[in-house]
């Protein structure tokens, strides 16, 4: 066999696998395709999927520049979320008290929808950024919290025993032995909270920004800019997929570790 | 934590198991005996081994020595001291009947555990030494869930001796190796043994191996446990695998394997 067919063949093979594992996305391309063909609805209700595509290349600066932000806020916000929800839930672990009172807390706090909370937020830190990071940070905190505490009473069987006969010191028991056992558990946090974490920076920026994906999203809106519209949810999700998938390898990977 | 009982006398032995039962009470109100009294006292630098039927209390009573749990009824004193005591001052070695390694270190960092633990620079020539002890060099990097059974039961043995404990708590450390390397491992932990004459309590289902092993055999009865037998190894250290080839081990074989199976004999 000669080596150009072999790189066709391979490269076939790689066709293949990206048809079958993508069909459905080129079957809804398609379908909106026909459909917007075939109704001949206007354009400002149901853009066609190539004008939305020319959107995006022709006015990469804007894409990359509001896309980028989001996904910075998302990201700075998920990292602190994580963080706080981690230390509470380390504090709550401390004391049977504080754990009493922290989780039922939490729970209360995790049904209040955070969409209503934008403009009181708002109100308090402000029309910008600021308060988008906050709307991050409060959703992203929860599942690390919840996550956390569970994962930090999931100790591998036999270990306590191991710890006690070992002599081990309680701050050394949590080194050795409790914070390990929640990095399962945390890591299932961080894939809850990716996807979570762009979507919501989008809807702050959306309520009350002056930038990022969310404001580019309204103000195209308004103008009846439907192909930019669309396109900017293209690039969103797109940057959600991308972080839910992120977040799914590096919890695959801690797993090989620790299991 | 402070002792329960106070000191009144001193007695000369490392391990004393002074009129212990243990109840455990069941999640349905019910009590359940699971050591009668037992009386055993071992000498400092004495190796006992422990045999008796499945479900006779033998993990529960080095659990007590261990000061996993407290015993019901009598007391327990190492040294003269309450149990907790030992394993506080990182002098306890226990190898735990299901491993209990953790899953995320590497077989060379659960050994070097309780280095970490005790607060103590991590000793690499002994993590060494030990691993080709137990027939593990090779596999300092692999992690618990790549290792056979067998293979984690001599990791955690290994766990067991690197702070070279005062007591050493070994329960079916071997159960789950073939025949083959399990009495490679006997010589092996009898060589170890022999350097270091750590006071051992020793639980094991085989009775060649409590034979090769120990200077002295107890032999318990079904549950509630209790001591129905004990006997001498006469057999001098150190041990040559040869030894169990004798017609005395033979013999005394026998009289174990009847001390254990009390039944049979009254019917034969
Ligand atoms: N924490 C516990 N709660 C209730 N019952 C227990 C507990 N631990 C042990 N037991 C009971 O005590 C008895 C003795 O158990 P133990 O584990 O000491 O037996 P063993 O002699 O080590 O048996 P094996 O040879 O099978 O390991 C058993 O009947 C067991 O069900
Ligand atoms: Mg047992």
């Amino acid at each position: 066999m000669s080596q150009s067919a072999q790189i066709r063949r391979s490269s076939g093979g790689f066709f293949l696998t990206l048809v079958s594992r993508y069909w459905g996305v080129l079957a809804v391309l398609l379908a909106w395709q026909a459909w917007v063909s075939i109704s001949g609805v206007n354009a400002i209700v149901m853009p066609h999927p190539i004008d939305v595509l020319l959107n995006i290349v022709q006015n990469p600066g804007s894409y990359w520049q509001n896309g980028s932000q989001t996904l910075l806020l998302a990201a700075g916000g998920l990292v602190m979320g994580m963080a706080l929800g981690t230390l509470i839930a380390v504090v709550a672990w401390t004391s049977r008290v504080l754990s009493g009172i922290l989780i039922p807390l939490g729970l209360i706090f995790s049904s209040v929808p955070v969409v209503a909370l934008i403009p009181v937020l708002a109100r308090l830190l402000g029309y910008d950024v600021r308060t988008v990071l906050a709307i991050v940070v409060i959703i992203s905190f929860f599942p690390a919290f919840v996550f956390t505490s569970a994962g930090l009473r999931a100790l591998p069987p036999g270990s306590e025993d191991l710890f006690q006969v070992l002599g081990a010191s309680k701050w050394r028991r949590f080194v050795h032995l409790v914070m390990p056992s929640a990095v399962p558990n945390w890591m299932i946090a961080l894939r809850l909270a990716a996807p979570p974490a762009v979507l919501s920076a989008m809807v702050a920026e959306f309520l009350m920004g002056s930038s990022g994906l969310g404001y580019m999203f309204r103000a195209a809106a308004t103008d009846f800019d439907t192909a930019q519209a669309f396109g900017t949810s293209v690039v969103a999700t797109a940057i959600s997929v991308l972080c839910f998938t992120a977040a799914t390898l590096a919890e695959t990977r801690v797993n090989q570790k620790w299991k | 934590m402070s002792a329960p009982h106070p000191q009144v006398s001193s007695t000369p032995w490392a391990i004393d198991i002074d009129h212990v039962g243990k109840v455990f009470t069941l999640d349905n109100g019910e009590s359940l005996v699971a050591v009668d009294t037992v009386d055993l006292k071992i000498e400092k630098g004495e190796f006992v081994a422990l045999l008796g039927p499945s479900g006779c209390g033998k993990s529960t009573i080095l659990r007590l020595v261990a000061a996993l749990e407290d015993p019901t009824t009598g007391r327990i004193a190492i040294e003269n001291r309450d149990p907790l005591s030992l394993s506080r001052q990182h002098r306890l070695g226990v190898a735990f009947q299901d491993h209990a390694l953790l899953p995320w270190l590497s077989v060379k960092n659960n050994i070097a555990l309780p280095y970490k633990v005790a607060g103590r620079p991590v000793d690499h020539e002994r993590i060494a030494d030990l691993l080709g002890l137990v027939g593990l060099k090779g596999f300092e990097n692999a992690r618990p869930s790549q290792l056979s059974g067998g293979m984690r039961q001599r990791v955690s043995i290994a766990r067991a001796l690197i702070l070279n404990p005062d007591v050493l708590l070994l329960d079916e450390p071997f159960g789950a190796l073939d025949a083959v390397t399990r009495r490679h491992m006997n010589v092996e932990l009898q060589r170890i043994w022999g350097e270091e004459r750590i006071t051992s309590l020793l639980v094991t289902h085989s009775v060649e191996e409590a034979l090769f092993l120990a200077d002295r055999v107890i032999v318990m009865s079904g549950r509630p446990g209790r001591v129905v037998k004990s006997i001498a190894v006469p057999f001098e250290r150190p041990r040559r695998p040869e030894v169990q080839r004798t017609a005395e081990f033979h013999s005394l074989a026998d009289e174990l394997t009847l001390a254990l199976e009390p039944e049979e004999a009254a019917a034969s």
